[in-house]
């Protein structure tokens, strides 16, 4: 669909701008109000839970780390005392533990880009509310207009008036800030 | 000397591992939580680098970019993008504002180091 197409459609509904952004004062359906007020509760939640998890794992994460650089510092240090003494199996040992702190080092940079999750997630929910937010406004709105409760309307008009709010719902809506659907790193570019 | 880079992000997480990367490979770090602050806390000091995301409140990545810009000490230090987004015309935006390169997340530290070491002054 066309901007002019959607232009249009908003006229026909007599929906402005103002309409829609002004419309709370003025609601005409509570439980549909009230429905969309759950949906965006929800996300909320989701939001917080998510939120409060990355805060934790991050905490998590820079512990790990400093014990890490702590184990690492301790087996340089050891490794000191026992080379003068070139007892073989010492030294095999703190090899070891030398391999096993690399190892957890390499787990902790893959843990940076895994634990950036809490972001997008973020993001991802502050537009689906947004859109939510919108389309609630705009059904109102369009509630109030058609009145598809009266008897001379029949389901056609029901459906061309949801298919008009989710159109001006898209409209609305800005672009979605996040498309990447897997925790891969993303590209990198220099201009 | 350490060289100053200021890491601009809304989101706490994405600032820690960003400073943790980046004080890692011995650099110094300032954060900012948002495009306002950031703006602020360069106009107090110059960075060698700026690292900002784009979606903030108060002053998004692009405006601060565009005010960076206009402050004659940041005309030619590199300012990277680090986003979610990556759509083309975003992309266009950032760089006839006058960004450096976008990187988009998730971040890989050994990737953003790389970046970071080929623009830095």
């Amino acid at each position: 669909m066309t901007d002019e197409q959607y232009a249009n459609n908003e006229q026909n509904l007599c929906i402005t701008d103002d309409s829609v952004t002004e419309s709370a004062d003025a609601i005409y359906n509570p439980e549909a109000e009230e429905f969309f007020l759950n949906i965006k509760s929800d996300l909320g939640q989701v939001d917080r839970l998510v939120s409060e998890a990355v805060t934790n794992l991050v905490i998590n994460f820079k512990f790990i780390s400093q014990l890490t650089k702590s184990h690492y510092e301790m087996v340089m240090a050891i490794e000191k005392l026992a080379i003068p003494d070139g007892s073989e199996p010492i030294i095999e040992l703190l090899r070891k533990q030398m391999m096993i702190a690399d190892k957890i080092e390499h787990e902790l940079e893959a843990a940076v880009t895994s634990l950036q999750f809490g972001d997008l997630v973020t993001q991802l929910l502050a537009h689906t509310s947004n859109q939510i937010d919108v389309f609630n406004r705009v059904l109102q709105r369009i509630d109030r207009h058609s009145s598809w409760q009266s008897k001379d309307k029949n389901m056609t008009d029901l459906h061309d008036s949801i298919s008009k709010a989710i159109q001006i719902t898209r409209s609305r809506s800005k672009q979605k800030p996040v498309v990447q659907q897997a925790m891969h790193k993303g590209e990198v570019e220099l201009f | 000397m350490a060289k100053t880079i200021l890491a601009v992000d809304d989101s706490a997480s994405i600032r820690q591992m960003v400073s943790f990367t980046l004080k890692g490979a011995g650099y110094e770090v300032i954060e900012a939580v948002d495009g306002q602050d950031a703006f602020d806390k360069a106009k107090q000091r110059t960075f060698n680098l700026v690292l900002t995301d784009i979606n903030m409140p108060r002053m998004d990545g692009l405006k601060l970019l565009e005010n960076l810009r206009k402050i004659s000490q940041y005309q030619s230090i590199p300012i990277l993008m680090l986003t979610t987004e990556s759509a083309n015309e975003m992309k266009a935006k950032g760089r006839s504002a006058g960004a450096t390169g976008w990187l988009v997340k998730p971040f890989n530290p050994e990737s953003l180091l790389e970046v970071i070491k080929k623009v830095i002054k």
